[in-house]
């Protein structure tokens, strides 16, 4: 046989070349193969039949009733869906500020050439991160236990050497105002260590010249923390914070088992809102509508944000 | 004033130091409480003032946990399926990730990779209830396969291991085993997996940590209590109205333990594989 | 030359845990395909282990009587399982896998429709429909969907007021005197003047709201849905029920604290709160608390409740739960033969009333000496019997498999209506339209639900 070349089809035997290199790599394609099966049936599947439900009424056991836009118009009624984002919103704003500057405080400190014990208050940091929150949850309700915690027990403690504060002790999980602010320190509590570790590496990558160069122009320790340190730390910085966005989005043991929602919705966030309709009312059509909705709009935003980013790391 | 400069620095240092320490007291905190409440009776622990040194250690609230629930068997069910996912896991992302790393001239290497990648968007919230629906229909509900397989290939895992072993691994080493006449899972097996084992390790334990603290999965697919897992033994024992307190304390400290332990034994890993989590980004 | 023996471990260990998973695996079996129960079943011997979820009080009255059940059905055995939190969240999961559920399970009356509505649960008509007569007539209307019969009646809530005796003789009040609502109120405003205000007559906090309107709109003969399940609360009735609550509100006898909360159980102990409108299981939360705390003088009592003009309804129900049996359970005959122990005799309802306070809905329990004797906890007073009366007549309430989703709205609607000062405005209209597209179900026609309120009579 002349070569493919000469007779004037560079491609010639196409498929017959195509099956070849696939039969030459066929253990690539073996190998690869479990991810593909397990995602089409627990990820595609799943996607596309949550996307069916959307426009469905289901209960999850007896027959599926077509319910056309019912669902999404459902969604501009549901006071409760707007109440748990709301409440997403301020358990966010409450705990990712305190958090990510703890974070930062840690890390840069335990990057500090003359710290000793670093591993010791490393670990001191980074425990909560590895323990399981519903354990956590539990014995943080009896810190914050109104009538016996700990935590209020000090607050009289304090009160009762510095008076002028008028500390008194706070339901912090009976009360609507304050049910919030407790998932916030819990969060706090759980979530700094992580954030601390991910800096730290961070902080790591950062080229000691830098810093050499920096003292070189008489730089103080705070300025070369904010010429240098900062702007190379932002990339961490924003990934810490979308990760603790899209965290406190879909959190739910931490909810679930310290507040479970309450009292009433006032710490219900999205993930146990979410969670309850699914698996407490058996909403399965809402539902699907409800996640659908919110993760599409959590994805343009989050494009959103990543393009403007962009766009400024080339400004600058 | 250089001497000024001095002692002003060793002043932050040690306030520095006391900060540190006094953080550190606060964060560790919570684990003293519930270590020492699993000593107490349900009234000690919610005397005011609070007793912060248990009298004397209590071992009773161990002894009804051992006696009146099903704590061994939760801890028993526990292992299983952490085990299960984790090595599950392991094998099939560094299966894939060795393949997506070595075999760059397969066609469609970058496309399925790519692909991979982007099954990172899809939020775990939106396909939850078609999952419980499809372990429903197989069968899977109330078994330990409802926990182990459907997360065992991560996409991140697959990036994870593809990355080191791409780093890592020369394809020297691969081109000789292959003229020893090695097979290709032989090559994956006994030169690339042991040449990997960093980055396993790091893997492993994020999925570790993962697999044995979660709870609302487990509270959805595990129906009977001989099948309860460790979380779930913890959260149902908060009863209705009466909380059994001590027995529940002990309950927390027999279910963190063994991942405190684990840390403190490999913390380096754990730190390796909590970093790994970064380089999604 | 390459070292094998990691992961050659490694190997042995995988193939061991999966091997250990498979054999797991195998041991849950479901059994959706049990077979169903029929009357020749229920007559014969029964035999074997049954396991009931339950919770509570109530999970500790099922423990009382199992031993006697066991007894009486040599080779049975009953384990009562007392799961813990979410209980009925996890039954409804087990009925959606039809695997995991237990044999029996308690449920709230107000949610059983929904678990009746799946269809998982066993019809026990053919075994249970003889037992009608011997229920009050709401009660059992709340256990039958389509003409079967899914779940058998468990305690009954008929409502009552606690009063405190000492508040009472001090102002010199006899809850004797107080038959209307608007004699409750006139009490009312007469403890809080001779208080100055430090004595108010109840709580009626947000959370408190859909209680006293289910009571108000029993006491009317109001509905929330019709009997064919349409949305029939834009009534007379409903309107009469707001009025009363707006009329009780702006009397200033009441507490604005939230009912169950911390603030209102303290409140059992001091001399804030004069009187609680409530259920027979509240008498249960009552004594209960009063060994929490020590050296308190509270006297309790209880009358009947008011009813809305003179010659009107005293009786109203508030809660209450259900046993039933869920189709998976493989031996229905014996599951049916403990539940039927438990509920449909006179002796197994008694026991449970004895030993947890659980009050029977059976009506020959309730027309037991039993319910004559003087409890010492309320002044010597049959406080049994005072609940018993009239449980014939309280008003049936339509209750959908919706309901609890439809309560937990009105409930929202009625704390924003709370919260703007009870406005005399469109609330039911509002709340109809609000259900009817939250819901997905339709309106009843005007027409059928605005005949004025007729007047209840006893």
């Amino acid at each position: 046989m002349n070569s493919p070349s000469i007779s004037g089809r560079p491609h010639g035997g196409d498929s017959r070349s195509n099956w070849q290199a696939l039969w030459k790599y066929r253990h690539f394609y073996l190998f690869v193969s479990p991810f593909f099966i397990l995602f089409a049936i627990f990820g595609l599947y799943p996607l596309l039949f949550s996307l069916f439900l959307s426009f469905t009424k289901w209960d999850g056991i007896t027959a599926i009733h077509w319910a056309g836009l019912y669902n999404f118009r459902l969604m501009i009624h549901d006071e409760l869906l707007w109440r748990s984002l709301w409440n997403t919103l301020v358990i966010g704003v409450l705990y990712i500020p305190p958090m990510l500057i703890l974070a930062f405080l840690f890390a840069q400190i335990l990057n500090s050439q003359w710290l000793k014990l670093k591993s010791l208050y490393r670990a001191a940091f980074f425990l909560p991160a590895v323990t399981p929150m519903v354990v956590i949850a539990v014995v943080f309700s009896l810190i914050f236990s109104s009538e016996r915690g700990v935590l209020n027990y000090l607050l009289l403690s304090i009160n009762h050497l510095l008076p002028f504060l008028h500390l008194q002790p706070i339901h912090w999980l009976d009360s609507e105002n304050w049910s919030k602010v407790s998932v916030a320190i819990l969060v706090v509590w759980r979530w700094t260590g992580y954030n601390m570790v991910l800096m730290l590496a961070g902080l790591q990558a950062i080229p000691i010249d830098y810093y050499e160069a920096a003292q070189l122009d008489g730089a103080t320790a705070w300025q070369s923390m904010r010429h240098v340190t900062w702007p190379l730390l932002q990339p961490v910085f924003r990934f810490c914070l979308l990760l603790s966005l899209l965290g406190t989005l879909y959190m739910f043991d931490e909810v679930f088992v310290l507040t479970n929602g309450g009292p009433g919705t006032s710490s219900t966030n999205f993930g146990l809102y979410l969670f309850n309709l699914s698996f407490t009312d058996f909403k399965f059509g809402y539902a699907s509508c409800v996640a659908y909705s919110v993760a599409i709009v959590v994805f343009g935003v989050s494009l959103g944000i990543n393009r403007l980013n962009r766009r400024n790391s080339e400004v600058a | 004033m250089n001497k000024a400069t001095k002692s002003y620095g060793v002043f932050i240092r040690l306030a520095t130091y006391l900060m540190l320490t006094l953080l550190a007291i606060v964060f560790v905190f919570p684990f003293y409480w519930l270590f020492t409440a699993s000593f107490k009776t349900q009234a000690q622990i919610f005397v005011t003032p609070p007793h912060w040194i248990p009298s004397h250690l209590m071992w009773s609230n161990y002894t009804d946990l051992f006696q009146q629930t099903n704590i061994v068997r939760a801890f028993f069910n526990s292992v299983i399926t952490s085990a299960g996912s984790v090595l599950l896991s392991l094998f099939l992302c560094s299966l894939g990730g060795f393949a997506f790393a070595k075999y760059p001239l397969a066609p469609g290497n970058n496309r399925m990779f790519a692909f991979v990648l982007g099954t990172m968007l899809i939020p775990g919230a939106v396909t939850l209830i078609p999952t419980f629906e499809i372990l429903v229909h197989i069968h899977w509900i109330n078994t330990y396969w409802a926990l182990i397989v459907p997360g065992a290939v991560g996409a991140f895992g697959i990036f994870w291991m593809r990355q080191y072993m791409s780093a890592n691994l020369p394809d020297d080493l691969l081109a000789a085993a292959r003229i020893d006449g090695c097979s290709e899972f032989g090559i994956y097996w006994r030169i690339a997996v042991p040449i990997a084992q960093p980055a396993l390790a790091a893997l492993g334990i994020m999925n570790l940590i993962g697999s044995w603290n979660n709870l609302m999965w487990a509270f959805i697919v595990l129906r009977t209590p001989s099948m309860y897992t460790l979380p779930l033994v913890i959260y149902l024992m908060q009863g209705e109205m009466s909380t059994p307190w001590g027995m529940l304390m002990a309950g927390g400290v027999f279910t963190v333990l063994p991942l405190v332990i684990a840390f403190l034994l490999f913390q380096k890993q754990f730190v390796a594989g909590i970093t790994a989590g970064a380089v999604k980004q | 030359m390459i070292q094998t023996s990691k992961p050659t471990r490694l190997a042995s260990f995988l193939t061991l845990t999966f091997v250990a998973l498979a054999l797991a695996g195998c041991t849950s079996k479901s059994s959706v395909n049990a077979p169903p129960l029929t009357t020749q079943q229920a007559q014969q011997p029964v035999k074997g282990d049954i396991t009931v979820w339950s919770w509570n009080i109530a999970a500790k009255a099922l423990q009382d009587i199992a031993p006697s059940f066991e007894r009486a059905n040599p080779g049975t055995r009953v384990h009562v399982d007392l799961t813990g939190a979410e209980m009925q969240t996890r039954f409804m999961l087990s009925l959606a896998a039809d695997v995991g559920a237990p044999d029996v399970s308690q449920l709230q009356i107000t949610d059983a429709p929904h678990y009746m509505a799946t269809g998982k649960l066993a019809d026990l008509t053919a075994v249970a429909a003889k037992y009608q007569s011997d229920f009050p007539a709401s009660r059992w209307a709340e256990c039958v969907m389509n003409g079967h019969v899914y779940a058998i009646p468990w305690d009954l809530g008929p409502v009552a007021i606690f009063y405190k005796r000492n508040i009472f003789s001090k102002y010199h009040i006899n809850p004797a005197s107080i038959h209307t609502w608007a004699d409750y109120i006139t009490a009312g405003k007469k403890i809080v003047a001779l208080s100055h205000g430090r004595t108010k007559m109840l709580a009626l906090g947000v959370s408190g709201l859909a209680d006293m309107f289910e009571i108000f709109l029993q006491q009317t003969h109001g509905q929330v849905f019709d009997d064919a399940g349409r949305i029939a609360i834009d009534s007379p009735q409903a309107k009469k029920a707001l009025d009363m609550i707006r009329e009780i509100h702006n009397a200033g006898i009441t507490l604005d604290i939230n009912a169950y909360g911390q603030e209102w159980m303290a409140g059992f102990n001091d001399s804030t709160l004069a009187t609680y409108p409530g259920a027979v299981w509240l008498g249960g939360i009552i004594k209960d608390s009063q060994s929490k705390f020590a050296g308190n003088s509270t006297r309790w009592g209880v009358f009947r409740l008011p009813a809305i003009q003179r010659g009107g309804v005293h009786v109203a129900n508030l809660g209450g739960s259900v046993l039933v049996i869920p189709k998976q359970c493989a031996n229905k005959a014996a599951a049916w033969a403990f539940v039927k122990y438990a509920l449909c005799t006179a002796k197994g309802q008694l026991m449970q009333y004895e030993k947890e306070s659980l009050y029977p809905s059976f009506l020959p329990a309730l027309k037991s000496h039993v319910m004559d004797r003087p409890d010492p906890f309320f002044g010597g007073q049959p406080v049994g019997r005072l609940f018993a009366r009239d449980v014939q007549k309280i008003w049936r309430i339509n209750r959908t498999a919706n309901w609890a989703e439809a309560e937990s709205y009105i409930q929202q609607d009625l704390s924003q209506w709370a919260a703007a000062g009870m406005p005399h405005d469109h609330l039911l209209s509002t709340l109809a339209v609000s259900l009817h597209q939250r819901l997905d179900v339709p309106l009843a026609p005007a027409s059928e639900i605005n005949q004025p309120a007729p007047e209840v009579q006893q």
